[in-house]
């Protein structure tokens, strides 16, 4: 297909069927947030070193500023606005606002995202895995002491209620 | 943001496929896999290809096989998915810390084995925005004429950058290459992955427009070799190597019968160091051992201006880093 | 009416009459605040119930779910993009600009330059150098020239490459030595002379007579390197001129006011036909604490083309607009008495403050004026000069201006101990400067907890086993600082509030607070919701608060030199106290009880004397006011009493409170390699009181965090003037190459707080969000001469530098002379 032409381009984004027209030359990331109103995901640096587009493709974190959008059609897209369930904040959301892990909120909903995949593959993981697990993404505000925080409350949270 | 220049767009579904769009779009292709190293350097305009190729749906580049002839990765096996693989986690511990090390998790879940080996080289002059660019004057990797790097110098000295090319040099692993004749007959060939770096920053690899990499071999003999990787790195997290170090030994630290040591992050090309044969076949690791190998490391490594870190003391830190790599390969303190 | 035209009421002035200028204003009379019984640190109901909890932030829940709308989320119908043509060279004159081609691509709407907008501003107004656009001359690589309008930002970017301009490049200085080496290369014409920016010099007391009589003088000369903020948000913008001639600008700023002034200044609209609006900040630290390029070039861009107009920075450009930490050259003499007190200093400072003055001027006086406490200065004396070069501008960046005096006076004070065999935190102690006292250049200091933040994280990092008692290649090092509540005058001379609040309760029982200002992640519209919540008895979610927007909020002078706790928490303070006092007077007028009888706590409004008969909901008691007193709202504003010492710049420093911190930072060395890891932080400060402790100790461990970072990591640096080298150019203008810490490389964070309780702050608030970041990079530097014996005095202390200083000077033998004289390991 040519470089001006728009293309459709199908994902499932946070559960939903989404059709979007772009060119070849769209980042998932604007595709996300200026073809499909998702703003939550966010862009800090322009090219992958700052983790703040972080989103979930097929389960997976990845970086939707490096992504091209055609890259995930037919595939699964899931962002910050569908970690919460029927407008209930995930633990992990709420653990986040409980210990002051977003303070300007830039680097959050990335952030979010690498939490989330980790606690999904890992139920109890250690301070030190929470650290390397986040260690693609930045934050300029609060030293990730709290997000170290809130991603182990929320793992205690995610625990208590399997049980 | 920075915006990506236009492009046309084709998304094959076999490596035949592939080979077709690019002999059908010659010189006009960009080949992309996880897209960690070209989207960056679309951004930049450090290429400006008509059209990407984009190999994410061809699901025989996919997998990690071991067999009696060696092991085989292929060239969309993720850096996440080799470092966490269980069989070269027992085997090629060197593997999995340089895939480990490269950059961010986030970049290990997109970025690819064959992206990883395909990794464009770098430079401070040269991975920066167009307006940078143009500030500076340009370069002679890309729209300029001269090197900044080396003022007088004629070849462009951009760093070779990845992580796990270096282990797999040290491994005597090869890279498969799959090409099309003019009959369009698809054909593939091996060769170590040693040769398949060239020494000029503009183009640092053998691959030729309409080729691609498909899998990368590691070789039955191989195994048994102790592997060991070190970065050195300003941050704990997403930084390029400012120097690697590779290390595969044969024997143990009582008795080491083979030494293969690849540093890299110097000029456009990994350096396998030579002559280390007369300083260890048969002995014991010990203190004078690894100072003699971390001499001639230091006598044949000579870091530039290319990546931006003081070079003198980088120069310093080669002999620490093979030291050190050594003693991990070996299992015993450095 | 005989002639049928319509009379003038007596004393209505004319149409268009002209109103004389020049008109002097009255004396200043500062507005005299309320005063509370009890007085405004205690609790309303008898104990606090909001205030000091580990609460929740207002707009937390936006934030987490990705709802919270930041500058670049906002999409108007009809919008246009533009981005910036900017300077490909350090020092230049504009000779021409042909945007012809430009225009002629397809999708370019309009092409605005520096001759549509030549007005000069700049923040602070007696230094006003700074066009939205250059006009004549360019000053450093990514100087602004031009902008366009395009459908889409790629076609902005290829419209910019059709711009030509013609360039007479000029020679250009880059250093502070050729910048005062060569006036003749003038880099800013507004400089006095040369390239001179700003020169103060100040001193207190007899510096010589106290140096030559003490026992110990240490003489050192340091680097600060600069910095810059690095928010994770870049800088965006989005302006509507509408059909009537009205003026919106929602902009990613932590001054909605001052920007607020200088777009109708640049512009030429009346200030009441603007609006400034700021949606969620992803981050400031000062870096969006001035007006920039964008936001002028998307307003003349929307005014030309009759649309909204978004102008979102690269990260590149945010390098660009900068405004970061001043490169600082410095030196110190200090002198000591043999048992450890500080007898004078005499600081010699020379600041890089790039292209433009930003907040220059302010800067140069904090550079000397904000040493002054914790410690006693007996007499001390300081020289400070600030020089343009062709960089990008310096400016406030998180502890704006003292924070690289204070590593070097810190440095100085462990120098001096070691000289003295003292324990540095035991001299620290000794030199405590007290409460309620006042410092040698005349600042009035009110509470003052630094002894207890010294004894925090002396007690905290387990200081007595550690200091002088580790392996080599461990270390751990103390330093202290002390920092401002806010300055005691805006900006632009006024004598009206600078901060204001007005409050609104309703008979739904919310209470809205709409105040001017600025939260960029602090937590400032939390603060005020608290403050509501603790006066009025309401729970966090029945507070609606409304911020920077310059249509329906009153003025606040924005978030800049930690002022938003104190002063508009203080105005929340008064607006909420004047309700309470209404209902309380209502409800006991009711019940037949005093008015002092009544509390409102949890939402429920009853009298102490009898709470089983005398309760109501907090709603049904506000309905009872509003009944009784009418519509009910009410408005707080505070002003800063008249502060500062007797003399030309005495004002420059006066704040209503001081903050102050300690630290201790614990590292462990690579001496074979030089890296230095720093293991732990802990980090004491005196922030009078906590009104929410997890947002205070957030900002306490940000702040060490981002001190950190630039001890170690961060570099702002220019690449060389080598032959065929852009000279000026930025080392490396990404998130890749600007290297802030990951999660990996972070220590950590001990936040203890202490709580001073300061007589004049919102419930004895004081700052928290700058004062921590100061101690952060002496401390590392002390650590790292207890751990290798060798003194970093420039920064940063990345690993070559350390490498450098253990090879050059006898290292392991000084580390051995310092182990022998406190203990040793034991």
């Amino acid at each position: 297909m040519d470089a001006a032409a728009l293309v459709p381009c199908t994902m499932q984004v946070n559960g939903d069927a989404r059709t979007c027209a772009i060119t070849p030359a769209t980042t998932l990331l604007e595709a996300l947030r200026y073809t499909l109103g998702l703003t939550g995901s966010k862009q800090g640096c322009d090219k992958g070193d700052c983790g703040a587009c972080t989103v979930l493709v097929d389960g997976v974190p990845t970086l939707s500023c490096l992504t091209l959008a055609l890259a995930c059609d037919g595939r699964a897209v899931t962002t910050v606005e569908g970690l919460a369930d029927k407008g209930v904040p995930h633990p992990l959301q709420d653990a986040f606002d409980r210990t002051g892990g977003a303070q300007c909120g830039f680097c959050t909903p990335g952030m979010l995202m690498s939490a989330y995949a980790l606690l999904q593959r890992e139920a109890a993981p250690t301070r030190d895995e929470i650290s390397h697990a986040l260690s693609g993404n930045l934050c300029r505000c609060t030293g990730y002491t709290k997000i170290l925080d809130a991603v182990e409350l929320a793992a205690a949270e995610l625990r208590e209620r399997a049980k | 943001m920075l915006t990506l220049p236009a492009f046309a767009w084709s998304r094959p579904q076999s490596v035949e496929d592939a080979l077709a769009v690019l002999a059908a779009h010659p010189g006009e292709c960009l080949i992309v896999a996880g897209g960690t190293d070209a989207v960056p350097n679309l951004k930049h305009r450090l290429h400006e290809p008509r059209r990407l190729v984009h190999l994410g749906g061809i699901g025989e580049l996919r997998g990690i096989r071991a067999g009696d002839a060696g092991l085989e990765v292929g060239a969309l096996v993720t850096l996440t998915e080799l470092a966490s693989h269980p069989h070269v986690r027992e085997h090629f511990p060197g593997v999995v810390t340089a895939a480990a090390h490269v950059a961010s998790p986030q970049i290990r879940n997109m970025g690819t084995v064959g992206g990883n080996l395909c990794l464009d080289t770098r430079c401070t002059y040269y991975n920066q925005t167009f307006f940078w660019r143009e500030a500076l004057g340009f370069c002679l990797k890309k729209d300029g004429t001269r090197c900044h790097v080396v003022p007088q110098g004629k070849r462009c000295v951009a760093a070779h950058s990845s992580d796990v090319a270096p282990v797999w040099i040290a491994l005597g692993a090869e890279v498969e290459i799959a090409s099309r004749d003019a009959d369009g007959a698809v054909s593939r060939r091996s060769i170590p992955v040693e040769a398949f770096f060239v020494g000029d920053g503009v183009h640092n690899n053998v691959l030729a427009p309409g080729e691609l990499v498909t899998r990368v071999l590691v070789p039955g003999a191989a195994y048994g070799l102790r592997t060991s990787y070190r970065k050195l790195r300003p941050r704990a997290a997403i930084d390029f190597p400012m120097l690697s170090v590779a290390v595969a030994v044969r024997g143990d630290a009582a008795r080491i019968e083979e030494l293969r040591v690849v540093v890299s992050a110097l000029g456009a090309k990994p350096r396998t160091l030579g002559g280390l044969d007369a300083i260890v076949a048969g002995r014991a690791h010990d203190a004078a051992l690894a100072e003699a190998v971390g001499a001639v490391a230091h006598k044949q490594c000579h870091p530039l201006s290319n990546v931006p870190y003081d070079t003198d003391w980088r120069h310093d830190m080669v002999p620490v880093f093979v030291k050190r790599a050594l003693a991990d390969a070996l299992g015993v303190p450095a | 009416m005989s002639d049928g035209k319509p009379t003038q009421a007596p004393g209505t002035p004319p149409a268009g009459m002209a109103i004389p200028g020049n008109r002097t204003m009255p004396k200043e009379d500062r507005l005299t605040p309320p005063v509370w019984e009890g007085g405004r640190a205690a609790p309303p109901n008898g104990d606090f119930r909001m205030i000091g909890k580990r609460n929740r932030k207002v707009e937390g829940l936006a934030k987490v779910t990705g709802r919270a709308v930041y500058a670049d989320d906002l999409v108007l119908p009809r919008m246009l993009h533009a981005k910036l043509l900017r300077s490909i060279h350090a020092h230049a004159r504009i000779v021409s600009i042909d945007a012809s081609a430009a225009l002629a691509l397809p999708g370019v709407h309009a092409v605005v330059t520096g001759a549509d907008m030549p007005t000069h501003f700049g923040i602070i107004p007696w230094t006003e150098d700074e066009q939205a656009l250059c006009t004549d001359k360019v000053r450093y690589v990514g100087d602004a020239i031009a902008a366009v309008a395009a459908d889409d930002e790629r076609t902005c970017e290829e419209a910019l490459k059709l711009v030509r301009v013609e360039y007479e490049p000029l020679p250009a200085v880059t250093d502070i030595e050729t910048a005062l080496a060569h006036p003749e290369w003038q880099v800013n014409e507004k400089a006095g002379e040369g390239n001179i920016s700003k020169h103060v010099r100040l001193e207190f007391g007899d510096v010589d007579g106290a140096l030559a009589a003490s026992d110990h003088v240490v003489e050192g000369d340091y680097w600060y390197e600069g910095s810059t903020h690095a928010p994770l948000e870049p800088h965006c913008c989005v302006a509507e001129f509408d059909s009537t001639g009205f003026l919106t600008v929602w902009s990613s700023t932590q001054v909605a006011h001052y920007l607020h002034r200088d777009l109708a200044k640049v512009l030429n609209l009346p200030t009441q036909r603007v609006r400034v609006i700021q949606p969620v900040v992803g981050g400031g630290f000062g870096g969006k604490s001035e007006p920039f390029s964008l936001e002028f070039a998307a307003a003349k861009l929307s005014m030309v083309t009759g649309r909204p107009v978004k102008i979102l920075y690269t990260r590149e450009e945010v390098f660009y607009a900068h405004r970061g930490r001043h490169p600082m050259r410095l030196r110190y003499r200090t002198g000591m008495t043999a048992d450890g007190a500080i007898t004078g200093t005499d600081a010699l400072v020379q600041l890089d403050g790039g292209a433009y003055s930003s907040f220059g001027l302010v800067t140069t006086y904090y550079s000397g004026q904000l040493l002054t406490a914790p410690y006693a200065l007996p007499a001390y004396r300081f020289d400070s000069t600030r020089v343009f070069t062709n960089k990008p501008a310096c400016g406030p960046k998180r502890g704006h201006g003292s924070v690289q005096p204070r590593f070097a006076f810190e440095c100085q004070l462990d120098k001096l101990c070691e000289k003295a065999g003292l324990d540095p935190i035991e001299v620290r102690r000794r030199n405590f400067i007290g409460e309620r006292t006042k410092t040698v250049n005349g600042m009035r200091v009110t509470s003052n907890g630094f002894l207890e933040c010294l004894d925090a994280v002396e007690r905290e990092s387990g200081w007595a086993a550690k200091f002088r008692r580790m392996p080599y290649g461990r270390g751990i090092g103390v330093a202290g600082s002390m920092y401002i509540s806010g300055t005691n005058y805006c900006i632009y001379p006024n004598e009206m509030p600078q901060s204001a609040v007005q409050l609104r309760l309703d008979r739904s029982g919310r209470a809205t607070v709409m105040s001017g200002c600025s939260d960029i992640g602090q937590g400032v519209e939390s603060v005020l919701a608290y403050i509501v919540c603790e006066e009025l008895g309401l729970d966090l979610r029945d507070v609606r608060v409304v911020a920077a927007d310059t249509d329906l909020t009153p003025v606040d002078l924005g978030a800049y030199s930690s002022r938003e706790t104190f002063m508009v928490g203080n105005a929340c303070l008064d607006a909420a106290r004047h309700l309470r006092l209404k209902i309380a007077q209502t409800l006991a007028e009711r019940w037949g009880v005093a008015a002092g009888e009544i509390v409102l706590a949890n939402g429920v409004a009853c009298a102490s004397s009898d709470p089983g008969r005398f309760a109501i909901s907090v709603k049904e008691a506000f309905q009872w006011a509003e009944a009784r007193h009418g519509t009910l709202g009410s408005v707080g504003w505070y002003q800063s009493p008249k502060l500062g010492g007797e003399y030309r710049g005495g004002t420059i420093g006066a704040s209503p409170a001081y903050s102050f911190t300690a630290h201790v930072a614990e590292v462990e060395c690579d001496p074979e390699t030089g890296f230095v890891a720093v293991k732990h932080i802990w980090v004491a400060h005196d922030c009078g009181r906590a009104l929410n402790p997890v947002t205070v100790e957030g900002q306490m461990e940000g702040s060490a965090y981002m001190g950190f970072g630039e001890a170690l990591l961060e570099t702002q640096r220019y690449k060389d003037a080598a032959p065929g080298h852009a000279f000026g150019l930025h080392h490396g203008p990404s998130l890749l190459d600007y290297r802030m810490p990951t999660s990996l490389d972070t220590p950590e964070l001990h936040a203890l707080i202490v709580e001073s309780v300061d007589p004049e702050g919102p419930y004895g608030a004081k700052e928290a969000g700058e004062g921590p970041l100061h101690p952060s990079i002496p401390a590392i530097a002390n650590a790292i001469h207890d751990a290798l014996g060798v003194r970093c005095d420039a920064l940063p202390f990345d690993p070559p530098s350390v490498m450098r200083l253990l090879r050059a000077g006898e290292a392991r033998a000084n580390w051995e002379r310092a182990r022998a004289q406190v203990g040793g390991p034991r």
